[in-house]
């Protein structure tokens, strides 16, 4: 099941749908990659100007967000798969040093207890995804729908604070 | 000597083999393109590849599974690829899964 909401995480303040395709994935990725630099940027624009939406050099956006679009990759192929493709929900909870990330789908569950690790010494060319998501954040839970509820979670620590 | 241009990648060809650059994002929407580029690629039995990720963003699980392939393709080949450039996302990628040796980062 979805565990409560993490502590330090405020009220969901940012919301977003979007339609559950590969087209409108970087629609969702940019919210994302705002929203982490909200927590590590403490609110600040970054120091010379960019194409925003991929400046992940602080590594706190750089883990979210890359754990965000391999489970928003997870649902498009896996949940809507072949058939029609429903929405993608987001809620994303903002402190001063952490993010919550709950997606919802309308798709066909999956047991993610049963996803295993891929053998890294063989190389894989797939199985990567749900990897990532779990080793890049603090915690990825995950509960069968209708509607599927993925929570995503992540701490901003001390190391990864920019001088 | 063969150049293809798109707007995230341009694949150089060499004597021995080819130079690729990545450029933005290499991701479930881009990385099939630029794995049509390396099936042909590797048809030509490069010996040398040598891949320059400096103007690379962002990766996913899918550009770094066309990067393997290429990888895999050109040592089955006995040739030789080499990754230059990675740096941040792209980079903790990698080391989370364990590739920056094996693509001698």
């Amino acid at each position: 099941m979805v565990a409560p909401m993490a502590a330090g995480a405020a009220t969901p303040s940012i919301r977003l749908t979007v339609p559950g395709t590969l087209a409108h994935r970087g629609v969702a990725v940019r919210v994302v990659a705002e929203a982490c630099r909200l927590v590590s940027g403490h609110g600040q624009p970054p120091p010379v100007e960019v194409d925003r939406g991929y400046d992940l050099r602080h590594p706190f956006d750089a883990a979210v967000v890359s754990a965000f679009a391999e489970i928003f990759n997870n649902i498009v192929i896996h949940a809507y798969g072949a058939g029609a493709a429903g929405s993608i929900e987001l809620a994303i909870a903002t402190s001063a040093d952490d993010v919550v990330i709950d997606i919802h789908d309308h798709g066909a569950p999956f047991d993610l207890a049963a996803v295993p690790s891929p053998e890294l010494d063989a190389l894989p060319e797939g199985g990567m995804g749900i990897h990532i998501a779990r080793t890049m954040l603090d915690d990825v839970a995950y509960a069968p729908g209708p509607p599927n509820r993925w929570r995503l979670s992540k701490a901003l620590r001390p190391p990864e604070v920019t001088p | 000597m063969t150049t293809v241009d798109s707007d995230f990648f341009d694949v150089q060809r060499t004597d021995d083999g080819a130079r690729i650059a990545v450029r933005r994002m290499l991701d479930i929407n881009t990385a099939p393109q630029l794995a049509e580029q390396v099936d042909r690629l590797l048809a030509a039995k490069p010996r040398e590849v040598v891949v320059d990720l400096a103007g690379l963003d962002v990766i996913d699980s899918s550009g770094v599974a066309v990067l393997v392939k290429l990888y895999k393709g050109v040592r089955n080949l006995g040739g030789k690829l080499t990754i230059v450039g990675a740096r941040d996302q792209p980079l903790a990628i990698f080391k989370l899964l364990r590739m920056d040796k094996v693509f001698g980062i």
